[in-house]
């Protein structure tokens, strides 16, 4: 299986936006990358689901300083999109 | 009949953190063939809609889950456009809780056949599903805890994708590529302990054409 690596952003004041950066097969990269998701705006997410669904709080206070984050859980077995690169390290991104 | 040829897998469970999520999949090249996409989240929102490459799909259910907060949907479209096309999901509000999704290209396919639904009882869940001859079944599952298995028939395991939507989502699995021969075939989803749903649909084969290259036949003035 071949793990696409998407990078979120804020798109308007409310959203995310997701943007296909990278594909890799490589459990490493797979892993550190969703780790860092985890503790960032995964964590975010998991705290704040319920003010966010009621407009309590809005996804932007994550992105006051933060530009993306990236995570990686699409997997797919062809890759058709050929400006994706091939992430073999994970200074790549 | 002819068993349908299976195609093309994307498997994802973001948070959409919008109304709609979308998700790029390539479907092959073939006739006859047909894309179906699986679905399960927070049930603090529904379903909407869906589209693949701009065409709309058709919706063959979607379900509140209500004693597992979750709302699960499968949506499907034939002769869907071939290649790299966008499937957008979309929901009545912004979607803040992961969503499991699992889309699966089919060629030769016949279409949707017969599908039923049955919600959490104590594991394991045993249910079956009347098929034609050389029909393929797929069936997802949720519960509260780790889904151990997803046996199709009753007693082979088969491979499944296991996704977090803040409940565990078995989805993906399917029968092996022989098919199954026409008539009810036992289903099973088991978890670590508790309740599991199992949810099955048919995948029909295609018929047969009709030989005309032998036989007899009546001339009529």
């Amino acid at each position: 299986m071949i793990t696409i690596i998407s990078k979120i952003e804020l798109e308007g004041t409310d959203s995310l936006k997701y943007t296909d950066i990278g594909h890799t097969e490589n459990d490493a990269i797979v892993n550190q990358i969703n780790e860092n998701y985890d503790s960032t705006l995964g964590k975010f997410l998991g705290e704040n689901r319920t003010k966010l669904e009621i407009g309590e709080v809005s996804i932007s206070a994550f992105f006051n300083g933060v530009d993306s984050v990236n995570e990686a859980r699409t997997q797919v077995e062809i890759v058709e999109d050929s400006s994706l690169t091939k992430i073999t390290d994970i200074s790549q991104l | 009949m002819a068993v349908p040829t299976k195609g093309n897998t994307t498997s994802a469970n973001p948070t959409p953190g919008a109304s709609s999520k979308t998700q790029a999949h390539t479907h092959n090249t073939g006739d006859d063939g047909l894309i179906i996409a699986q679905f399960t989240m927070s049930n603090s929102r529904t379903y909407s809609g869906c589209t693949y490459g701009g065409q709309a799909m058709t919706q063959l259910y979607q379900i509140n889950r209500s004693g597992l907060g979750q709302r699960m949907a499968f949506f499907y479209l034939e002769n869907p456009p071939t290649g790299s096309n966008n499937l957008v999901v979309s929901f009545s509000g912004s979607q803040w809780n992961p969503i499991s999704l699992h889309i699966r290209s089919f060629t030769n396919s016949g279409g949707v056949g017969t599908s039923a639904r049955t919600g959490g009882q104590s594991t394991p869940n045993t249910q079956s599903l009347t098929v034609e001859d050389d029909s393929l079944i797929m069936i997802t599952s949720c519960s509260v805890n780790a889904i151990t298995s997803q046996q199709i028939p009753q007693g082979t395991n088969r491979t499944y994708t296991q996704h977090n939507t803040n409940r565990q989502v078995a989805t993906g699995a399917i029968s092996a590529d022989t098919g199954h021969s026409a008539g009810s075939v036992a289903l099973r989803s088991t978890s670590t302990f508790g309740s599991i749903t199992l949810d099955r649909t048919e995948i029909k084969g295609l018929a047969s054409s009709v030989d005309t290259s032998g036989g007899d036949f009546f001339s009529v003035f």
